[in-house]
């Protein structure tokens, strides 16, 4: 059959962002596509040099809306380490938790929009009908709902009174009991097993080879977390679970997520139940000296990693931000090679892209 | 005489019943030009049980052939600025634009950036702006019935 | 969990095996780091992975540093359950560097991104398509910093 090239994008009903795609099929087969990202592109890293280190916390925090969070508290774990500072206990505990909370959103939020493009319109609107507990918390402590400016540097913004810990305790009840509902669904339901089972199987050397992080990676058997590897505290207090699969298909992506979320769920309960009194922040001068530091996280697509130079002013000297979608987006051509079209949108659901992070 | 006046209170009562039809089944058009996605995951929140933006008739659809409203989020960078210019010009008229969030009304903290035109009436006419960053559920259907006040007055750019 | 490599046995070995001079990088806090020739890249990286096991690289970074601004600093940074940096200098009037998109297909996009951003050429691929830039963008890297502008 002669090979098609069809174009997708940057406008498509896809996904939310606008990402260009040439996909190349011959009759049903999918042979493979390119990828132009470039839409997002803000230019952030440039802006990050010429605005204070203070201002550079707001900036950071809309790289992506959906792991905003994560991003701040990178950022601001190198300015502490080239400062020298150490964030007290029970700040460290708050930030933890928001990460968590985090994590559980973005996983709710990406198994409504899986279940929206396989067909499960249902599980998309119970997801996301889920997903507002977990919003509600993050509101009911920082005020907002997606964009919480909860990190400063030097700690939090805000202390959780007895009041809020018991709202928190609440719905995390709440979110564990959905969750296992949404458990049940993922390895039950023969509709969601016969689109996603077989579709797209990544083996570990094709990981490796392309460096790919986050579920992704853990669904071919690649045992790597950095919350349990480079753990920052409380972190190596913890005991996290780290999740694999064998399989590598997309089936074994959706399933870790899930079961990712449910670990969350506990490990916020665990935060929750030991969480030190003190202080949450303390001073940070606005001078930061010179230096550089290499700092890395877990955010819920993968390892994110911070590159700080600073030259003993109040701005940085250089800002590397490596987000965990653009090391997934290298695999995608090659994914995109044994499927058929109808699994296209299950594929591009499965690496549950953020091009807002990639593009920067 | 009197059959003028009678024909026109026949095109008056025709125009206000279509505009009346229009206010209530506003079919939007959501598009991204660069921003951070806090403001389309609280736009494709209103679909959701909790805000049903569906009850008030407003319908999100995937082609712009089928829109009224044009729903832009995102400073528009300069990669995306074509897309948005078409995807405008596709939609039939009458159609309306509304900027939703901070950064397709001004630029907010992209504003600056060599990257970025910063907002949306650098290219296209827009009805109504909502601030916010991000923009609350509440605050885009708040600003979704300012913009059915001003189709049943029929103002359009 | 993979094994961690000792910063002193990797240097030994690198000069054992490939001869080339490396040094130590102590500037960046709590990470270990090499300065490493620009030509023997490719050897080290491949003795990283074959002896090593160490194949997990996550990311590139390119920097011009005020102090040194006739330079172009590439820094690759892996991950072996801690992590490792080497540092390569370029001139800046002409950066060019090996790429590793045949041994390490991940580096792809980090190339790509470090050829649009500061104009560094990766030999031994076919070209470097834009990454991020828009496509009508025409000023040249935009971090670079030129003599007349401000960069």
């Amino acid at each position: 059959m002669d090979k098609i090239s069809i174009p997708i994008g940057p406008h498509h009903p896809l996904l939310k962002e606008p990402l260009s795609m040439r996909i190349d099929i011959a009759g049903e087969r999918v042979l493979g596509g390119t990828l132009r990202l470039g839409y997002v592109h803000r230019g952030i890293e440039k802006m990050a040099t010429q605005r204070t280190y203070v201002q550079d916390v707001h900036l950071i925090e809309r790289i992506c809306g959906i792991c905003s969070h994560v991003h701040t508290t990178t950022f601001c774990l190198a300015v502490e380490k080239l400062l020298g500072i150490e964030v007290p206990p029970r700040g460290q505990y708050i930030r933890a938790m928001m990460c968590e909370l985090e994590r559980v959103h973005s996983h709710l939020l990406w198994l409504g929009i899986l279940a929206k493009h396989v067909g499960l319109e249902t599980v998309f609107m119970h997801a996301w009908h889920d997903r507002e507990l977990a919003l509600d918390i993050m509101e009911g402590v920082s005020g907002g709902r997606v964009s919480h400016a909860a990190n400063q540097i030097g700690g939090v913004r805000f202390d959780l009174s007895p009041e809020q810990v018991a709202m928190i305790k609440e719905n995390v009840e709440k979110l564990k009991a959905q969750v296992s509902g949404v458990l049940d669904v993922i390895e039950n339901e023969p509709a969601l097993r016969a689109r996603t089972q077989g579709v797209a199987p990544v083996s570990a050397d094709l990981i490796r080879d392309y460096c790919v992080v986050g579920p992704v990676a853990r669904a071919s058997g690649i045992d790597v977390d950095l919350r349990r590897d480079d753990p920052w505290p409380p972190y190596d207090q913890l005991d996290v679970n780290v999740i694999t699969r064998p399989e590598g298909d997309a089936w074994a992506r959706t399933l870790i997520r899930a079961l990712e979320t449910r670990e969350s769920l506990r490990l916020c309960e665990i935060l929750l139940s030991q969480m030190p009194v003190g202080p949450v922040t303390v001073r940070a001068p606005r001078k930061v000296p010179e230096g550089e530091v290499v700092t890395r996280s877990e955010a819920p697509r993968g390892e994110v990693l911070y590159y700080l130079r600073s030259d003993g002013s109040d701005k940085p000297a250089r800002l590397k931000v490596r987000t965990p979608t653009l090391a997934v987006l290298s695999l995608l051509p090659e994914q995109l090679s044994k499927i058929h079209v109808a699994d296209i949108p299950v594929v591009l659901a499965g690496i549950d892209l953020c091009i807002a992070c990639a593009d920067r | 005489m009197k059959a003028g006046i009678e024909l026109k209170m026949l095109k008056n009562l025709i125009n206000k019943t279509y505009r009346w039809a229009q206010k209530n089944s506003i079919w939007v058009l959501h598009y991204n030009t660069g921003g951070c996605n806090g403001c389309d995951i609280e736009i494709l929140d209103l679909l959701t049980p909790r805000y049903d933006i569906e009850r008030l008739g407003i319908i999100a659809k995937a082609s712009p052939r089928h829109a009224d409203v044009l729903l832009c989020t995102g400073p528009v960078t300069l990669q995306a600025k074509e897309g948005l210019w078409q995807i405008y010009a596709q939609m039939p008229s009458p159609k309306w634009v509304v900027a939703v969030g901070s950064c397709s009304t001004t630029g907010a903290v992209f504003y600056g950036s060599d990257m970025v035109l910063g907002g949306v009436d650098h290219i296209l006419p827009v009805d109504i702006y909502i601030p916010g960053c991000p923009v609350r559920p509440e605050g885009i259907i708040e600003g979704l019935l300012k913009l059915r006040e001003r189709i049943i007055h029929g103002e359009t750019d | 969990m993979v094994k961690q490599i000792d910063l002193i046995t990797l240097l030994e070995r690198i000069e054992a095996e490939t001869g080339c001079q490396c040094e130590v990088y102590q500037g960046i806090t709590d990470e270990d780091a090499l300065y490493i020739p620009v030509e023997d890249l490719g050897a080290v990286i491949g003795m990283l992975r074959e002896d090593f096991g160490c194949y997990h690289l996550s990311g590139i970074t390119a920097q011009q540093r005020e102090s040194q601004p006739g330079e172009i600093e590439l820094i690759y940074h892996f991950w072996h359950g801690k992590g490792l940096s080497l540092l390569l200098r370029l001139p800046a009037d002409d950066p060019r560097v090996a790429s590793l998109i045949a041994t390490i297909p991940g580096a792809d996009f980090y190339e790509r991104e470090a050829a649009e951003m500061y104009g560094v050429t990766f030999t031994g691929r076919e070209e470097t398509p834009r990454l991020l830039l828009p496509d009508d963008w025409d000023q040249g890297p935009p971090f670079i910093r030129r003599e007349e502008s401000d960069g």
